[in-house]
């Protein structure tokens, strides 16, 4: 390592610390001054000056949870990549991981400043919200800071102890650093959480239970929603660095691991974003399960529309990471062969990416209207139910697996005796799951809706079935399969790195997007059915102001991000020439 | 659906695969297809919110399409290229040059001429009846009220034949310049309401109704309505202070015999 | 640094193009709800009509029901016909009763072929008061029947005071949060009533104050609640009326818009 690696890196080290202990004592001064004792003249709210506190607020804390989510998935999938490395043996994956890992030092710093200010613009701007927060969640305080020490220490030695510990102590320090952060997030979670489906508290708002309060609702839904959503989301960005890199690279070789880095980011991200319609559904039958009219605040009335935008948003992802992997087929000899299935494919994405969008009401003038007899239209009313966009989202899911089975038999042709059994058995599971699929949403009409909301557990289940059958017949199908061509890394047109950033903007935005609606159901409370907002802005803004509010977000975001890229860039100058030695 | 455009839509892309266009082309073509089947292929047509939704979806998915594939890429690129330098295009050029803003000017100026439109509203068109009305002074319970002529239809046609010609005196005197010649809701007023007056030709007005059901809606009008049912937004008068009982239940009568619907039996009351 | 700006650049029109879409959605501003203004002297036709206006807004009942739809598919009961079905529902229970067991207790009975879970509705995050909820049965009533409940009507259900107004509110913030109270409301909720006479010259403990207004300017009257000791009425004890405003909390409790009510309504007690 040169000298000037050496001085960044301390750089690094001392920032990380700086913003750290002043979280701590920001943390500390919440306690001390937590504003328990009750004070007449204490005021309720105080305005931010300009773009007023709500608005401060909500770009503060959407920061702050995009930074998080980001520190908190990198430790996941670098931890999982050092382990294939370690078990594998194969030296890039461990310089993959630490590339990876190497983003981490000054996001976390990040995380922590902008935690620190989401704290203190808490105390300032809402007194009497933070005031009851504390008296509800007091304890859980401490636990936190600890937390918060402790991956602190976790996260810089397993950053700086790369390759200076024997590999399962350092294994060891990324499976604590992985603890640690999922607990701290826990703990914030039930925070927010309780917010929306305030629980163990009396009737006029007292602590009864504290465990009840944690363990409220959606906790547990939104704990694994996060930490799914984080991983996609921490692959994608770290699918941006590879493809920011990839644009920049000054030699093949170079070219050549920052598209096998990108590809991996991506693989991550959409691995993770898979599951997570279902993590959303379990999110939101416990909604209704807290209360029917939060449920239809959020579904079917104020924020409807909103679902239709995430449709648009969730529909582009598909496309994208689709799309992704076709131009990807272009560097593989011998996927010229399925080249032919793409536009299918490519159709039935569009297919499910229209249903999806298409709204229950339609936005429509009068003449409009009267034409179709109402707001529904009796042919495109049969889109806009659940049914519909669960069938829609199911196959969406399904073509995008089939997409990615694709590229994996790019190069291969299978030897075994049965190849031809085995095609005809996965097509076959393919084709009796999307007839299944499809036949429970169409039977889904014909049914009252208690039972057409149980049809949605067959068919994931059935799409479940079919990928893991699918991928367990594919792993023997091609054991020992003849190899038609090289993948040539780093062969790749830029367009495609640009629908890396796609995606990764595309995900920023949809935390955006949920963010909100997490925080926007309640609506005109601070604490649901508790706390009532009575700041001037208690009301709900329109989604166009909304969208705007997030759009800007995530600009801050990617400004902040390229600032951490190029940071990362100066830190590892000297270690990525070295790593390109070794590169594929 | 529109059978007849969607036919014509498949038909113009089966065709264009025997045609074998550049890959330029087939987009294009298959975009306007597209196009013209959520425009005019749909029946009632689509909102032009939806459609131009559903184009955006489908541009996003053709520019896929056409960019997944490098070779395909090239080709659409070189044809645009080819276009834009080539010599023998320069006429076809200017045109698309000089037709683009064009475009974008008279859709602009469709968009700017379009004349103020109300809200929308909903608006229940059959809300449920009161369980009992006031008329004349004394009280009329809807739920069990009886046309008193209707059980004369089978053991006195004579007599009920002289209520129907009575009831068409009065639909002719009254109802005919709203409700028109042919009770299909275009009478020489008609076109002046919004909404429009009732089309007692259509199933799914009085052939879905009871009797009584009429009586209320004639005897109060607009002004009985409820308010799910926007009184401000009907025409209708409440004929109470224009006709008897006997006069009520005889056009209702009439209203049955000319259009050949039969009412609402009472059972079936929900 | 040319790849960050176009990498920039594309960020800013991704962003964009999400804006846009955003834009291109029906944009609704929702406001919190608004407590209706119900008289005493609403007759129950007026007050199906503020019933409306609360099943449309504050209520939030439409989030979930309809009126008139025949939807062959509903997850909600329909409303329309209730003010007749009402009557009809339960044995033995007429239809105001049945309306507000349906609001106070809902989950009591459940109609035929749907699940329950319907919030309380007078509890938050609803929590539509007594009065509140009144209205909207006779709006109900008025929904295929004539409305006949008003102010007066007793439901057999009265909603704690605590319970409508935010709990934590008043405990975070230590002060009253009720809804503010008119002169009278003050005089009586915090017991002036007890020493002083407002409606006679009958002395009490304290000095009657049924001329208040025309012995004293509003900013003594403010005075002499604020600092009862600054000037004390002959005949009367010094110290008395400050010592028990402090014992009772008055100070603590009572808002500037309270103590204004209560100044302009002495102010307004012109003997005779």
């Amino acid at each position: 390592m040169t000298s000037g690696a050496r001085t960044t890196e301390r750089r690094l080290l001392i920032l990380g610390g700086v913003s750290l202990a002043a979280t701590l004592v920001l943390l500390v001064a919440t306690e001390a001054f937590g504003f328990t004792p009750q004070d007449a003249s204490q005021p309720e709210y105080r305005a931010m000056p300009v773009i007023g506190s709500r608005v401060a607020m909500w770009v503060v804390a959407q920061l702050h949870l995009m930074f998080a989510a980001f520190v908190l998935a990198v430790p996941m999938f670098a931890l999982i990549i050092e382990i294939i490395g370690y078990v594998t043996k194969d030296k890039r994956y461990d310089d993959l991981a630490y590339e990876f890992t190497k983003l981490l030092s000054v996001s976390f710093s990040f995380t922590a400043t902008l935690g620190a200010l989401l704290t203190f613009m808490l105390i300032v701007l809402y007194p009497r919200l933070a005031g009851y927060m504390v008296k509800i969640f007091s304890w859980t305080f401490f636990p936190y800071v600890l937390l918060f020490f402790l991956e602190a220490i976790f996260l810089y030695s397993y950053y700086y102890g790369w390759g200076k510990f024997s590999p399962k102590v350092h294994i060891a320090l990324g499976v604590g650093l992985n603890i640690v952060g999922t607990a701290i997030m826990f703990i914030a979670d039930a925070w927010l959480t309780f917010m929306n489906t305030p629980n163990g508290i009396s009737e006029t708002g007292e602590l009864v239970s504290m465990w009840d309060a944690v363990n409220n609702f959606i906790w547990m839904p939104i704990n694994v929603h996060r930490i799914i959503a984080n991983v996609a989301f921490g692959g994608s960005v770290a699918a941006a660095y590879g493809a920011y890199k990839f644009l920049g690279a000054k030699n093949d070789r170079e070219r050549a691991h920052y598209d096998w880095m990108g590809y991996i980011g991506n693989f991550i991200a959409i691995s993770a974003l898979l599951p997570l319609p279902f993590a959303g559904y379990w999110l939101g039958k416990e909604i209704y399960a807290y209360s029917q009219s939060l449920g239809i605040t959020l579904m079917g009335g104020t924020f409807s529309w909103l679902f239709i935008i995430q449709a648009v948003l969730i529909g582009n992802l598909f496309l994208a990471a689709n799309y992704y992997l076709w131009v990807s087929m272009e560097r593989i000899e011998g996927a010229e062969r399925y080249r032919k299935f793409i536009k299918y494919l490519l159709a039935s994405i569009a297919v499910c990416f229209l249903v999806w969008a298409t709204p229950h009401s339609l936005v429509a003038s009068v003449e409009e209207s009267r034409a179709m007899g109402g707001s529904h239209h009796p042919v495109l009313g049969v889109l806009g139910v659940m049914s519909a966009k669960n069938t829609a989202v199911n196959i969406l899911i399904l073509t995008t697996y089939i997409s990615f089975l694709l590229y994996r038999r790019g190069n291969k042709e299978a030897t075994v005796s049965w190849a031809r059994t085995g095609n005809i058995i996965q097509f076959s599971i393919f084709a009796a799951v999307i007839i299944f699929v499809v036949f429970l949403g169409v039977y889904g009409y014909f049914v009252e809706a208690r039972v057409r909301i149980g049809l949605s557990v067959p068919q994931v289940l059935s799409v479940l079935f079919a990928m893991i059958a699918v991928t367990i017949i594919d792993i023997f199908l091609f054991k020992n399969a003849k190899i038609r061509g090289e993948i040539r890394w780093g062969d790749m047109p830029a367009r495609a790195q640009y629908a890396l950033f796609f995606i990764a903007i595309t995900f920023a935005w949809t935390m955006g997007l949920m963010g909100y609606v997490r925080a926007g159901m309640r609506q005109h409370w601070h604490v649901y059915g508790v706390m009532a907002d009575t700041s001037p802005d208690a009301f709900t803004p329109t989604l166009g102001f909304a969208s705007n509010v997030i759009s800007i977000t995530v600009l801050i975001f990617f400004t902040f991000i390229a600032f951490v890229f190029w940071l990362a860039g100066l830190s590892g100058k000297k270690t990525v020439s070295e790593t390109v030695e070794e590169a594929p | 659906m529109n059978l007849i455009v969607v036919g014509a839509v498949v038909a113009a892309l089966i065709a264009l695969r025997f045609l074998k266009p550049n890959a330029l082309a087939w987009t294009a073509a298959t975009w306007v297809a597209l196009y013209v089947a959520f425009r005019w292929g749909i029946e009632p047509p689509l909102p032009a919110s939806i459609v131009n939704m559903f184009m955006g979806i489908v541009t996003i998915a053709l520019l896929a399409f056409v960019s997944a594939d490098s070779e395909r890429l090239r080709s659409a690129k070189s044809n645009i290229v080819n276009f834009l330098v080539r010599k023998k295009y320069t006429v076809p050029l200017l045109i698309v040059l000089v037709a683009l803003p064009l475009l974008v000017a008279f859709k602009i100026y469709v968009d700017m001429s379009r004349s103020p439109q109300p809200p929308v509203t909903g608006r229940t068109i059959h809300p449920p009846p009161p369980a009992t009305i006031s008329f004349k002074g004394k009280t009329v319970d809807l739920g069990a009220v009886e046309n008193p002529f209707r059980e004369i239809e089978e053991t006195d046609p004579e007599v009920f034949a002289a209520h129907v010609e009575n009831g068409k005196r009065v639909y002719h005197q009254n109802c005919v310049f709203c409700h028109g010649d042919h009770m299909e809701g275009d009478g020489i007023f008609a076109h002046g309401f919004d909404p429009i007056p009732a089309n007692f030709q259509d199933a799914t007005t009085i052939a879905m109704l009871q009797e009584s059901y009429l009586f209320w809606r004639i005897a109060k009008g607009a002004p009985g309505l409820p308010m799910e049912s926007t009184p401000w937004a009907s025409a209708m008068p409440a004929w109470e202070k224009f006709l008897t009982e006997d006069e009520i239940w005889d056009v209702i009568i009439f209203l049955y015999d000319y259009t050949g619907h039969r009412p609402r039996a009472k059972e079936e009351l929900h | 640094m040319k790849t960050g700006l176009k990498i920039f650049a594309f960020a800013i029109l991704v962003s964009l193009f999400y804006s846009y879409v955003g834009q291109t959605v029906p944009q609704k501003i929702t406001y919190p709800p608004e407590s209706a203004e119900l008289g005493a002297d609403m007759s129950a036709t007026e007050l199906a009509a503020a019933g409306e206006e609360i099943v449309g807004g504050k209520g939030t009942c439409l989030g979930c029901h309809t009126i008139g739809s025949h939807s062959e598919s509903l997850r909600f009961p329909d409303l329309g016909g209730i003010g007749a079905a009402a009557a009809t529902r339960v044995e033995g229970q007429d239809d105001v009763t049945y309306l507000a067991e349906s609001l106070y207790e809902p989950n009591k009975f459940i109609v035929e072929g749907f699940l329950g879970g319907m919030p309380v509705i007078n509890k938050p995050p609803i929590g539509l008061s007594d009065d509140e909820i009144k209205a909207v049965i006779a709006y109900l009533q008025s929904l295929g029947g004539t409305p006949t409940v008003t102010l007066a009507t007793d439901l057999g259900y009265t909603t704690a005071e605590q319970a409508t107004a935010s709990p934590a509110q008043a405990a975070a913030s230590g002060a009253s949060t009720g809804p503010a109270l008119d002169g009278p409301g003050v005089f009586a909720a915090y017991g002036c009533a007890a020493c002083h006479n407002i409606l006679t010259a009958d002395r009490g403990v304290g000095p009657s104050l049924h001329d208040t207004g025309s012995r004293m300017t509003k900013p003594e009257i403010y005075e002499a609640i604020v600092d009862p000791d600054a000037i004390v009425a002959e005949g009367y004890p010094a110290g008395v009326m400050g010592a028990t405003l402090s014992a009772s909390g008055f100070y603590q409790k009572v808002s500037t818009e309270e103590l204004k009510a209560l100044v302009d309504y002495l102010a307004d007690q012109k003997g005779g």
